[in-house]
Protein backbone atom coordinates (compact mmCIF):
# COMPACT_ATOMS: atom_id res chain seq x y z
CA UNK A 1 0.00 0.00 0.00
CA UNK A 2 2.74 2.50 1.02
CA UNK A 3 4.68 1.30 -2.11
CA UNK A 4 1.74 2.13 -4.42
CA UNK A 5 1.51 5.90 -2.34
CA UNK A 6 5.11 6.29 -3.14
CA UNK A 7 4.75 5.54 -6.45
CA UNK A 8 1.88 7.38 -7.32
CA UNK A 9 3.26 10.88 -5.43
CA UNK A 10 6.74 10.57 -7.58
CA UNK A 11 4.65 10.44 -10.64
CA UNK A 12 2.46 13.42 -9.25
CA UNK A 13 6.08 15.24 -8.66
CA UNK A 14 7.06 13.84 -12.29
CA UNK A 15 4.07 15.08 -13.66
CA UNK A 16 3.88 18.54 -12.20
CA UNK A 17 7.55 18.64 -13.25
CA UNK A 18 6.57 18.27 -17.23
CA UNK A 19 3.62 20.19 -16.93
CA UNK A 20 6.14 23.35 -15.13
CA UNK A 21 8.36 22.80 -18.54
CA UNK A 22 5.67 22.47 -20.75
CA UNK A 23 4.12 25.81 -19.68
CA UNK A 24 7.80 27.23 -19.82
CA UNK A 25 8.39 26.45 -23.22
CA UNK A 26 4.59 28.17 -24.04
CA UNK A 27 5.84 31.30 -22.72
CA UNK A 28 8.86 31.50 -24.31
CA UNK A 29 7.89 33.15 -27.34
CA UNK A 30 6.01 35.57 -25.85
CA UNK A 31 9.34 36.72 -23.37
CA UNK A 32 11.47 36.72 -26.48
CA UNK A 33 9.22 39.35 -28.28
CA UNK A 34 9.33 41.09 -25.21
CA UNK A 35 13.23 40.82 -24.60
CA UNK A 36 13.87 41.90 -28.63
CA UNK A 37 11.41 44.58 -28.06
CA UNK A 38 13.52 46.29 -25.63
CA UNK A 39 16.72 45.94 -27.01
CA UNK A 40 18.82 48.59 -29.26
CA UNK A 41 18.53 47.44 -32.95
CA UNK A 42 22.07 47.02 -33.13
CA UNK A 43 21.63 44.26 -30.58
CA UNK A 44 19.13 42.26 -32.09
CA UNK A 45 21.08 39.99 -34.10
CA UNK A 46 23.83 38.50 -32.67
CA UNK A 47 25.43 35.41 -33.19
CA UNK A 48 25.03 34.04 -29.41
CA UNK A 49 21.13 35.36 -28.69
CA UNK A 50 20.53 37.03 -25.66
CA UNK A 51 17.54 36.79 -23.08
CA UNK A 52 18.38 39.51 -20.83
CA UNK A 53 19.12 42.59 -22.97
CA UNK A 54 22.74 44.13 -22.75
CA UNK A 55 21.32 47.60 -22.90
CA UNK A 56 17.57 48.37 -22.49
CA UNK A 57 15.98 50.74 -24.63
CA UNK A 58 12.57 52.28 -25.58
CA UNK A 59 13.60 53.04 -28.59
CA UNK A 60 11.93 50.93 -30.44
CA UNK A 61 8.54 51.72 -28.79
CA UNK A 62 9.19 55.33 -29.63
CA UNK A 63 9.81 54.45 -33.25
CA UNK A 64 6.96 52.34 -33.74
CA UNK A 65 4.81 54.85 -31.92
CA UNK A 66 6.22 57.76 -34.07
CA UNK A 67 6.13 55.79 -37.57
CA UNK A 68 3.06 53.81 -37.21
CA UNK A 69 -0.65 55.35 -36.32
CA UNK A 70 -0.83 52.43 -33.19
CA UNK A 71 -2.99 54.03 -31.06
CA UNK A 72 -5.22 55.01 -33.93
CA UNK A 73 -5.37 51.05 -34.81
CA UNK A 74 -6.01 50.61 -31.13
CA UNK A 75 -8.82 52.68 -31.07
CA UNK A 76 -10.31 51.35 -33.81
CA UNK A 77 -10.08 48.03 -32.67
CA UNK A 78 -11.54 48.67 -28.93
CA UNK A 79 -14.39 50.15 -31.09
CA UNK A 80 -15.20 47.60 -33.50
CA UNK A 81 -14.59 44.84 -30.38
CA UNK A 82 -16.89 46.92 -27.91
CA UNK A 83 -19.80 47.80 -30.53
CA UNK A 84 -20.03 44.36 -31.58
CA UNK A 85 -19.66 42.77 -28.15
CA UNK A 86 -22.88 44.84 -26.74
CA UNK A 87 -24.94 44.19 -30.14
CA UNK A 88 -24.67 40.33 -29.85
CA UNK A 89 -25.68 40.85 -26.47
CA UNK A 90 -28.60 42.78 -26.94
CA UNK A 91 -29.91 40.84 -29.98
CA UNK A 92 -28.96 37.34 -28.96
CA UNK A 93 -30.37 37.71 -25.62
CA UNK A 94 -33.87 38.87 -26.93
CA UNK A 95 -33.24 35.93 -29.24
CA UNK A 96 -32.35 33.61 -26.60
CA UNK A 97 -34.92 33.85 -24.40
CA UNK A 98 -38.33 34.03 -27.51
CA UNK A 99 -36.66 30.44 -28.29
CA UNK A 100 -36.36 29.20 -24.67
CA UNK A 101 -39.26 30.50 -22.87
CA UNK A 102 -41.85 31.57 -25.44
CA UNK A 103 -44.40 29.34 -27.81
CA UNK A 104 -45.14 30.68 -31.15
CA UNK A 105 -45.78 29.00 -34.59
CA UNK A 106 -42.71 28.03 -36.67
CA UNK A 107 -40.22 28.62 -33.46
CA UNK A 108 -38.49 25.47 -34.17
CA UNK A 109 -38.38 25.88 -38.05
CA UNK A 110 -36.80 29.26 -37.19
CA UNK A 111 -34.32 28.06 -34.72
CA UNK A 112 -33.02 25.14 -37.14
CA UNK A 113 -32.45 27.94 -39.46
CA UNK A 114 -30.57 29.72 -36.75
CA UNK A 115 -28.42 27.03 -36.05
CA UNK A 116 -28.22 25.30 -39.48
CA UNK A 117 -26.44 28.85 -40.18
CA UNK A 118 -23.58 27.85 -37.82
CA UNK A 119 -22.10 25.57 -40.51
CA UNK A 120 -21.52 28.33 -42.89
CA UNK A 121 -18.03 29.48 -43.07
CA UNK A 122 -17.29 33.34 -43.22
CA UNK A 123 -15.59 33.03 -46.12
CA UNK A 124 -18.97 32.53 -48.13
CA UNK A 125 -20.46 34.86 -47.18
CA UNK A 126 -17.62 37.60 -47.07
CA UNK A 127 -17.92 37.85 -50.93
CA UNK A 128 -21.42 39.30 -51.40
CA UNK A 129 -21.32 41.12 -48.21
CA UNK A 130 -18.30 43.06 -49.61
CA UNK A 131 -20.21 43.86 -52.61
CA UNK A 132 -23.29 44.59 -51.17
CA UNK A 133 -21.74 47.10 -48.60
CA UNK A 134 -19.68 48.49 -51.61
CA UNK A 135 -22.98 49.30 -52.91
CA UNK A 136 -24.34 50.71 -49.59
CA UNK A 137 -20.67 52.72 -49.70
CA UNK A 138 -20.49 51.20 -46.10
CA UNK A 139 -16.75 49.67 -46.93
CA UNK A 140 -13.85 51.20 -44.90
CA UNK A 141 -16.33 51.86 -41.89
CA UNK A 142 -16.79 50.90 -38.20
CA UNK A 143 -20.14 49.72 -39.43
CA UNK A 144 -18.72 47.50 -41.75
CA UNK A 145 -16.62 45.80 -39.70
CA UNK A 146 -19.46 45.01 -36.99
CA UNK A 147 -21.94 43.71 -38.91
CA UNK A 148 -20.98 40.47 -39.88
CA UNK A 149 -20.20 39.50 -36.08
CA UNK A 150 -23.68 40.41 -35.27
CA UNK A 151 -25.00 37.76 -37.53
CA UNK A 152 -23.00 34.85 -35.63
CA UNK A 153 -25.60 32.85 -33.94
CA UNK A 154 -23.55 30.98 -31.36
CA UNK A 155 -24.86 33.67 -29.07
CA UNK A 156 -28.55 32.52 -29.48
CA UNK A 157 -27.97 29.18 -29.33
CA UNK A 158 -25.62 29.33 -25.66
CA UNK A 159 -28.23 31.63 -24.17
CA UNK A 160 -31.50 29.79 -25.44
CA UNK A 161 -29.31 26.53 -23.68
CA UNK A 162 -28.74 28.87 -20.63
CA UNK A 163 -32.77 30.22 -20.42
CA UNK A 164 -33.85 26.82 -20.87
CA UNK A 165 -31.94 25.89 -17.30
CA UNK A 166 -33.73 28.30 -15.53
CA UNK A 167 -36.37 27.61 -13.06
CA UNK A 168 -39.55 29.00 -14.33
CA UNK A 169 -40.99 29.65 -10.99
CA UNK A 170 -40.18 33.44 -10.82
CA UNK A 171 -41.33 34.03 -13.99
CA UNK A 172 -44.34 32.25 -13.70
CA UNK A 173 -45.11 34.52 -10.55
CA UNK A 174 -44.41 37.76 -12.08
CA UNK A 175 -46.51 36.72 -15.15
CA UNK A 176 -49.57 35.60 -12.80
CA UNK A 177 -48.69 39.53 -10.82
CA UNK A 178 -49.67 40.70 -14.29
CA UNK A 179 -46.30 41.77 -15.45
CA UNK A 180 -45.40 41.71 -19.42
CA UNK A 181 -43.60 39.23 -21.29
CA UNK A 182 -40.69 42.05 -21.77
CA UNK A 183 -41.04 43.43 -18.75
CA UNK A 184 -40.44 39.60 -17.31
CA UNK A 185 -37.68 39.70 -19.69
CA UNK A 186 -35.86 42.64 -18.72
CA UNK A 187 -36.51 42.32 -15.12
CA UNK A 188 -36.29 38.59 -14.46
CA UNK A 189 -34.71 36.47 -16.86
CA UNK A 190 -31.63 39.07 -18.23
CA UNK A 191 -30.32 39.45 -14.56
CA UNK A 192 -30.45 35.85 -14.16
CA UNK A 193 -28.72 35.34 -16.75
CA UNK A 194 -25.65 37.71 -15.92
CA UNK A 195 -23.26 34.35 -15.87
CA UNK A 196 -23.89 33.33 -19.27
CA UNK A 197 -24.12 36.81 -20.80
CA UNK A 198 -20.78 38.26 -19.49
CA UNK A 199 -19.13 34.73 -20.64
CA UNK A 200 -20.35 35.74 -24.12
CA UNK A 201 -19.63 39.04 -24.05
CA UNK A 202 -15.67 38.24 -23.06
CA UNK A 203 -15.74 35.71 -25.56
CA UNK A 204 -16.95 38.02 -28.50
CA UNK A 205 -14.73 40.69 -27.77
CA UNK A 206 -12.23 38.75 -28.06
CA UNK A 207 -12.98 37.21 -31.20
CA UNK A 208 -14.20 40.72 -33.03
CA UNK A 209 -10.48 42.11 -31.52
CA UNK A 210 -8.93 39.33 -32.94
CA UNK A 211 -10.70 39.32 -36.05
CA UNK A 212 -8.70 39.23 -39.22
CA UNK A 213 -9.82 38.38 -42.71
CA UNK A 214 -12.85 40.43 -43.14
CA UNK A 215 -11.30 43.57 -42.13
CA UNK A 216 -7.99 42.87 -44.46
CA UNK A 217 -11.21 43.04 -47.32
CA UNK A 218 -13.27 45.35 -45.76
CA UNK A 219 -10.97 48.30 -45.02
CA UNK A 220 -8.89 49.71 -47.19
CA UNK A 221 -7.46 53.11 -45.32
CA UNK A 222 -4.30 53.57 -43.19
CA UNK A 223 -6.42 55.31 -40.33
CA UNK A 224 -9.49 52.57 -40.45
CA UNK A 225 -7.30 49.91 -39.69
CA UNK A 226 -7.98 47.71 -36.98
CA UNK A 227 -4.91 46.48 -34.74
CA UNK A 228 -4.46 43.00 -36.22
CA UNK A 229 -4.03 44.34 -39.85
CA UNK A 230 -2.10 47.73 -38.76
CA UNK A 231 0.42 45.20 -37.11
CA UNK A 232 0.51 42.93 -40.19
CA UNK A 233 1.57 45.92 -42.41
CA UNK A 234 4.72 46.36 -39.97
CA UNK A 235 6.22 43.38 -41.63
CA UNK A 236 6.23 44.10 -44.89
CA UNK A 237 7.23 47.50 -44.07
CA UNK A 238 9.97 46.65 -41.47
CA UNK A 239 10.73 43.54 -42.55
CA UNK A 240 14.06 43.01 -40.65
CA UNK A 241 13.59 45.28 -38.07
CA UNK A 242 12.29 43.21 -35.44
CA UNK A 243 12.49 45.19 -32.67
CA UNK A 244 10.26 47.88 -33.87
CA UNK A 245 7.83 44.57 -34.90
CA UNK A 246 8.14 43.35 -31.27
CA UNK A 247 7.13 46.66 -29.81
CA UNK A 248 4.21 46.70 -31.80
CA UNK A 249 3.09 43.32 -30.98
CA UNK A 250 3.91 43.75 -27.28
CA UNK A 251 1.35 47.16 -26.77
CA UNK A 252 -1.25 45.38 -29.51
CA UNK A 253 -1.32 42.14 -26.51
CA UNK A 254 -0.67 44.70 -23.39
CA UNK A 255 -4.56 45.06 -23.43
CA UNK A 256 -5.56 41.25 -24.28
CA UNK A 257 -3.43 40.49 -21.22
CA UNK A 258 -4.78 42.65 -19.23
CA UNK A 259 -8.22 41.58 -19.71
CA UNK A 260 -7.33 38.24 -19.29
CA UNK A 261 -6.44 38.71 -16.06
CA UNK A 262 -9.23 40.52 -15.42
CA UNK A 263 -11.13 38.07 -16.66
CA UNK A 264 -10.06 34.69 -16.78
CA UNK A 265 -12.75 32.89 -15.23
CA UNK A 266 -15.47 34.10 -17.49
CA UNK A 267 -13.35 33.61 -20.57
CA UNK A 268 -12.64 30.10 -19.89
CA UNK A 269 -16.58 29.51 -19.03
CA UNK A 270 -17.26 31.12 -22.25
CA UNK A 271 -15.53 28.57 -24.12
CA UNK A 272 -16.38 25.96 -22.82
CA UNK A 273 -19.78 26.87 -23.32
CA UNK A 274 -19.48 27.76 -26.92
CA UNK A 275 -16.84 25.45 -27.55
CA UNK A 276 -16.58 27.09 -30.80
CA UNK A 277 -13.17 28.17 -32.68
CA UNK A 278 -12.99 32.05 -33.64
CA UNK B 1 -48.33 27.22 -17.98
CA UNK B 2 -49.42 30.64 -16.76
CA UNK B 3 -49.05 32.50 -20.15
CA UNK B 4 -52.51 30.66 -20.62
CA UNK B 5 -55.62 32.02 -21.96
CA UNK B 6 -56.47 32.51 -25.69
CA UNK B 7 -55.54 36.53 -26.02
CA UNK B 8 -52.50 36.15 -23.48
CA UNK B 9 -51.12 33.25 -25.94
CA UNK B 10 -51.24 35.60 -28.88
CA UNK B 11 -49.57 38.63 -26.90
CA UNK B 12 -47.43 36.44 -25.96
CA UNK B 13 -46.45 34.84 -29.73
CA UNK B 14 -46.22 38.40 -30.52
CA UNK B 15 -43.80 39.40 -27.77
CA UNK B 16 -41.68 35.84 -29.47
CA UNK B 17 -41.70 37.61 -32.78
CA UNK B 18 -40.70 41.08 -31.45
CA UNK B 19 -37.91 39.75 -29.37
CA UNK B 20 -36.25 37.39 -31.88
CA UNK B 21 -36.76 40.36 -34.99
CA UNK B 22 -33.27 42.43 -34.63
CA UNK B 23 -31.79 38.92 -34.55
CA UNK B 24 -33.45 37.87 -37.65
CA UNK B 25 -32.96 40.98 -39.61
CA UNK B 26 -29.18 40.83 -38.95
CA UNK B 27 -29.16 37.43 -40.07
CA UNK B 28 -30.84 37.71 -43.11
CA UNK B 29 -28.97 40.79 -44.16
CA UNK B 30 -25.55 39.38 -43.44
CA UNK B 31 -25.98 35.33 -44.02
CA UNK B 32 -28.95 34.71 -45.60
CA UNK B 33 -29.43 36.84 -48.33
CA UNK B 34 -25.32 37.09 -48.85
CA UNK B 35 -25.69 33.20 -49.05
CA UNK B 36 -27.53 32.93 -51.71
CA UNK B 37 -26.31 36.04 -53.40
CA UNK B 38 -22.86 34.46 -53.30
CA UNK B 39 -24.40 31.56 -55.24
CA UNK B 40 -25.67 33.45 -57.53
CA UNK B 41 -22.73 34.91 -58.22
CA UNK B 42 -20.72 31.60 -58.46
CA UNK B 43 -22.11 31.69 -61.96
CA UNK B 44 -21.14 34.60 -63.62
CA UNK B 45 -17.95 36.74 -64.53
CA UNK B 46 -18.33 38.96 -61.75
CA UNK B 47 -15.95 41.89 -61.87
CA UNK B 48 -15.70 45.40 -59.72
CA UNK B 49 -16.63 47.18 -62.87
CA UNK B 50 -18.76 46.37 -66.00
CA UNK B 51 -22.01 44.31 -65.47
CA UNK B 52 -21.89 40.68 -64.40
CA UNK B 53 -21.90 37.78 -67.29
CA UNK B 54 -23.70 34.57 -66.72
CA UNK B 55 -21.51 32.04 -67.60
CA UNK B 56 -23.56 28.60 -66.23
CA UNK B 57 -20.94 26.40 -65.01
CA UNK B 58 -18.23 27.66 -66.72
CA UNK B 59 -16.49 28.75 -63.26
CA UNK B 60 -17.11 25.38 -61.45
CA UNK B 61 -15.67 23.87 -64.67
CA UNK B 62 -12.26 25.66 -64.11
CA UNK B 63 -12.15 25.52 -61.11
CA UNK B 64 -11.31 21.54 -61.94
CA UNK B 65 -8.73 21.65 -64.02
CA UNK B 66 -7.51 24.37 -62.49
CA UNK B 67 -4.19 23.34 -60.87
CA UNK B 68 -3.54 26.69 -58.49
CA UNK B 69 -6.77 25.62 -57.02
CA UNK B 70 -5.96 21.51 -56.76
CA UNK B 71 -2.51 22.16 -55.09
CA UNK B 72 -4.19 24.78 -52.52
CA UNK B 73 -6.66 21.92 -51.55
CA UNK B 74 -3.88 19.83 -50.88
CA UNK B 75 -1.90 22.42 -49.18
CA UNK B 76 -4.81 22.97 -46.80
CA UNK B 77 -5.49 19.10 -46.30
CA UNK B 78 -1.58 18.53 -45.74
CA UNK B 79 -2.31 21.63 -42.78
CA UNK B 80 -5.24 20.11 -41.16
CA UNK B 81 -3.49 16.66 -41.72
CA UNK B 82 -0.66 17.97 -39.58
CA UNK B 83 -2.48 20.31 -36.67
CA UNK B 84 -5.37 17.96 -35.91
CA UNK B 85 -3.53 14.88 -34.22
CA UNK B 86 -1.11 17.14 -32.11
CA UNK B 87 -3.93 19.92 -31.19
CA UNK B 88 -5.97 16.95 -30.42
CA UNK B 89 -3.96 14.70 -28.68
CA UNK B 90 -1.73 17.20 -27.12
CA UNK B 91 -4.67 18.81 -26.14
CA UNK B 92 -6.02 16.11 -24.24
CA UNK B 93 -2.35 15.21 -22.64
CA UNK B 94 -2.55 18.56 -21.33
CA UNK B 95 -5.71 18.78 -19.72
CA UNK B 96 -5.27 15.30 -18.17
CA UNK B 97 -2.01 16.76 -16.35
CA UNK B 98 -3.94 20.14 -15.42
CA UNK B 99 -6.74 18.77 -13.99
CA UNK B 100 -4.40 16.71 -11.08
CA UNK B 101 -4.04 19.28 -8.67
CA UNK B 102 -0.54 21.12 -7.81
CA UNK B 103 1.23 24.00 -7.08
CA UNK B 104 1.37 26.59 -9.54
CA UNK B 105 -1.41 24.56 -11.36
CA UNK B 106 -3.81 27.43 -12.17
CA UNK B 107 -0.73 29.92 -13.50
CA UNK B 108 0.64 27.06 -15.99
CA UNK B 109 -3.02 26.89 -17.30
CA UNK B 110 -2.52 30.41 -17.77
CA UNK B 111 0.94 29.90 -19.58
CA UNK B 112 -0.72 27.85 -21.86
CA UNK B 113 -3.75 29.28 -22.49
CA UNK B 114 -2.43 33.05 -23.03
CA UNK B 115 -1.07 33.00 -27.00
CA UNK B 116 -4.85 32.07 -27.58
CA UNK B 117 -5.15 35.66 -26.96
CA UNK B 118 -3.08 36.58 -29.30
CA UNK B 119 -4.49 37.95 -32.65
CA UNK B 120 -3.10 36.08 -35.57
CA UNK B 121 -0.58 38.79 -36.55
CA UNK B 122 1.25 38.96 -33.40
CA UNK B 123 1.75 35.28 -33.79
CA UNK B 124 2.84 35.61 -37.61
CA UNK B 125 5.79 38.72 -36.90
CA UNK B 126 6.62 36.65 -33.46
CA UNK B 127 7.37 33.33 -35.58
CA UNK B 128 8.88 34.86 -38.53
CA UNK B 129 11.59 36.24 -35.97
CA UNK B 130 11.70 32.75 -34.19
CA UNK B 131 12.40 31.04 -37.18
CA UNK B 132 14.66 33.81 -39.14
CA UNK B 133 17.29 31.88 -40.71
CA UNK B 134 20.66 33.53 -39.29
CA UNK B 135 19.46 34.87 -35.97
CA UNK B 136 17.06 33.39 -35.12
CA UNK B 137 16.02 31.28 -31.92
CA UNK B 138 14.94 28.04 -33.07
CA UNK B 139 17.97 27.83 -35.69
CA UNK B 140 20.21 28.84 -32.48
CA UNK B 141 19.27 26.18 -30.53
CA UNK B 142 18.89 23.35 -33.35
CA UNK B 143 22.51 24.19 -34.04
CA UNK B 144 23.59 23.85 -30.09
CA UNK B 145 22.27 20.36 -31.21
CA UNK B 146 24.74 20.32 -34.75
CA UNK B 147 21.13 20.75 -36.64
CA UNK B 148 22.49 23.03 -39.92
CA UNK B 149 20.27 26.32 -40.23
CA UNK B 150 17.03 26.32 -42.00
CA UNK B 151 15.54 28.63 -44.01
CA UNK B 152 11.90 27.65 -42.48
CA UNK B 153 9.88 29.46 -44.05
CA UNK B 154 11.57 30.35 -47.35
CA UNK B 155 12.11 26.49 -48.18
CA UNK B 156 8.99 24.75 -49.71
CA UNK B 157 9.75 21.48 -47.88
CA UNK B 158 9.48 23.23 -44.45
CA UNK B 159 7.46 26.14 -44.83
CA UNK B 160 4.32 24.83 -44.09
CA UNK B 161 5.26 22.56 -41.12
CA UNK B 162 6.32 25.88 -39.48
CA UNK B 163 3.08 27.60 -40.33
CA UNK B 164 1.45 24.50 -38.46
CA UNK B 165 4.19 24.61 -35.39
CA UNK B 166 2.89 28.00 -34.78
CA UNK B 167 -0.08 27.35 -34.77
CA UNK B 168 -0.27 24.48 -32.64
CA UNK B 169 1.65 27.24 -30.30
CA UNK B 170 -1.31 29.56 -31.09
CA UNK B 171 -4.20 27.97 -30.48
CA UNK B 172 -3.50 24.59 -28.06
CA UNK B 173 -5.06 26.51 -25.09
CA UNK B 174 -8.62 26.64 -26.59
CA UNK B 175 -8.73 22.59 -27.23
CA UNK B 176 -7.16 22.31 -23.64
CA UNK B 177 -10.12 24.39 -21.85
CA UNK B 178 -12.31 22.19 -23.72
CA UNK B 179 -10.94 19.24 -22.71
CA UNK B 180 -10.64 20.61 -19.44
CA UNK B 181 -14.35 21.11 -19.09
CA UNK B 182 -14.55 17.61 -19.79
CA UNK B 183 -12.37 16.07 -17.59
CA UNK B 184 -13.78 18.23 -14.54
CA UNK B 185 -17.62 15.88 -15.00
CA UNK B 186 -15.46 12.93 -14.49
CA UNK B 187 -16.14 11.77 -10.90
CA UNK B 188 -13.32 11.26 -8.84
CA UNK B 189 -14.22 7.83 -7.39
CA UNK B 190 -13.78 6.40 -10.65
CA UNK B 191 -9.97 7.28 -10.62
CA UNK B 192 -9.81 6.36 -6.73
CA UNK B 193 -11.17 3.09 -7.33
CA UNK B 194 -8.63 2.36 -10.47
CA UNK B 195 -5.73 3.35 -7.83
CA UNK B 196 -7.10 0.68 -5.60
CA UNK B 197 -7.13 -1.53 -7.95
CA UNK B 198 -3.29 -0.76 -8.44
CA UNK B 199 -3.76 1.18 -12.11
CA UNK B 200 -1.61 3.51 -12.64
CA UNK B 201 -1.72 6.94 -14.27
CA UNK B 202 -0.89 5.90 -17.89
CA UNK B 203 -3.65 3.07 -17.26
CA UNK B 204 -6.70 5.35 -16.00
CA UNK B 205 -5.57 7.87 -18.26
CA UNK B 206 -6.23 4.84 -21.13
CA UNK B 207 -8.93 3.24 -19.12
CA UNK B 208 -10.80 6.04 -17.70
CA UNK B 209 -10.26 9.73 -19.27
CA UNK B 210 -10.05 8.47 -22.82
CA UNK B 211 -13.47 6.92 -23.36
CA UNK B 212 -15.16 9.05 -20.79
CA UNK B 213 -14.54 12.42 -22.87
CA UNK B 214 -15.10 10.33 -26.62
CA UNK B 215 -17.84 13.22 -27.29
CA UNK B 216 -15.86 15.71 -26.54
CA UNK B 217 -12.76 14.55 -28.53
CA UNK B 218 -15.76 13.37 -31.43
CA UNK B 219 -16.64 17.42 -30.71
CA UNK B 220 -12.99 18.80 -30.76
CA UNK B 221 -11.76 16.68 -33.97
CA UNK B 222 -14.73 18.02 -35.68
CA UNK B 223 -13.98 21.77 -34.74
CA UNK B 224 -10.40 21.35 -35.61
CA UNK B 225 -10.62 20.03 -38.70
CA UNK B 226 -13.22 23.52 -39.55
CA UNK B 227 -10.90 25.40 -37.86
CA UNK B 228 -7.89 24.26 -40.08
CA UNK B 229 -9.52 23.81 -43.31
CA UNK B 230 -9.95 27.72 -43.14
CA UNK B 231 -6.88 28.64 -42.30
CA UNK B 232 -5.56 32.33 -43.39
CA UNK B 233 -4.20 34.59 -41.19
CA UNK B 234 -1.33 32.78 -40.24
CA UNK B 235 -0.35 31.82 -43.91
CA UNK B 236 -0.79 35.38 -44.88
CA UNK B 237 1.34 37.00 -42.11
CA UNK B 238 4.18 34.26 -42.19
CA UNK B 239 4.29 33.48 -46.28
CA UNK B 240 1.96 35.29 -48.24
CA UNK B 241 1.41 31.99 -49.19
CA UNK B 242 4.95 31.70 -51.02
CA UNK B 243 7.61 30.08 -51.04
CA UNK B 244 6.47 29.45 -55.03
CA UNK B 245 2.30 29.11 -53.74
CA UNK B 246 3.74 25.98 -51.41
CA UNK B 247 1.92 27.33 -48.03
CA UNK B 248 -0.79 28.50 -50.58
CA UNK B 249 -4.00 27.40 -48.71
CA UNK B 250 -7.68 27.49 -50.27
CA UNK B 251 -8.77 30.49 -48.36
CA UNK B 252 -5.86 32.48 -49.30
CA UNK B 253 -6.50 31.66 -53.16
CA UNK B 254 -9.93 32.97 -52.45
CA UNK B 255 -8.71 35.68 -51.53
CA UNK B 256 -6.18 36.54 -53.95
CA UNK B 257 -8.58 35.50 -56.46
CA UNK B 258 -11.38 37.91 -55.10
CA UNK B 259 -9.63 41.00 -53.72
CA UNK B 260 -6.80 41.12 -55.22
CA UNK B 261 -7.92 40.68 -58.84
CA UNK B 262 -11.20 41.03 -58.17
CA UNK B 263 -12.42 37.71 -60.07
CA UNK B 264 -15.55 37.48 -57.50
CA UNK B 265 -17.30 35.05 -59.53
CA UNK B 266 -14.65 32.80 -59.40
CA UNK B 267 -13.73 33.65 -55.80
CA UNK B 268 -17.62 32.72 -55.17
CA UNK B 269 -17.32 29.25 -56.93
CA UNK B 270 -13.96 28.69 -54.53
CA UNK B 271 -16.02 29.56 -51.50
CA UNK B 272 -18.96 27.30 -52.41
CA UNK B 273 -16.55 24.19 -53.30
CA UNK B 274 -14.73 25.07 -49.86
CA UNK B 275 -18.72 25.19 -47.98
CA UNK B 276 -19.35 21.99 -49.92
CA UNK B 277 -16.23 19.64 -48.75
CA UNK B 278 -16.34 20.99 -45.11
CA UNK B 279 -20.12 20.81 -45.16
CA UNK B 280 -19.17 16.76 -46.21
CA UNK B 281 -16.32 16.18 -44.25
CA UNK B 282 -18.15 17.41 -41.12
CA UNK B 283 -20.71 14.93 -41.67
CA UNK B 284 -18.40 11.93 -42.63
CA UNK B 285 -16.43 12.30 -39.41
CA UNK B 286 -19.69 12.72 -37.19
CA UNK B 287 -21.23 9.31 -39.12
CA UNK B 288 -17.21 7.42 -38.81
CA UNK B 289 -16.67 8.34 -34.87
CA UNK B 290 -20.40 8.72 -33.78
CA UNK B 291 -20.86 4.73 -34.93
CA UNK B 292 -17.81 3.64 -33.26
CA UNK B 293 -19.67 4.35 -30.06
CA UNK B 294 -20.89 1.42 -27.96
Amino acid sequence: MSAVRRKMSTGRVFGALVMYIVGILWVLPVLWMVSTSLKPESMIMEAVPRWIPAVFTLSNYQEVLERAALFKWLLNSVIVAATATFGVLAIDSMAGYAFARISFPGRDVLFMIVVATLMVPAQVTMIPLFFMLNEATLLNTHLALVLPRLGVAIGVFMLRQFFLSLPHDLEEAAAIDGASRYRVFVQIALPLAKPALSALAIVTFVWAWNDFMWPLIAISTQDMYTLPIGLSTLAGYYGREYGIQMAGAVIASLPVFVVFLMFQRQFIQGIALTGLKG
Amino acid sequence: MKFSGFSKRVSDAIAGYVLLLPFLIVLVVVVLYPLIQGFYMSFHNWGIFGDPVWVGLENYRQLWTDNNFRSSLWHTVYFVLLTTPPLVILGLLLAAGLNYPFRGRTLVRGMIFFPYLLTVSIVGIVWRWMLQRNYGLVNYYLGKMGIAPLGWLAEARTAMPSIALATIWWTIGFNLVVFLAALQDIPEELYEAARIDGAGPVKSFLRITVPLVRPTTIFVVIMQVIASFQVFGQVFVMTGGGPYGSTRTVVQYLYEQGFRYFRMGYASAIAYVLFFIMFVLTIVQWRVMGRREL
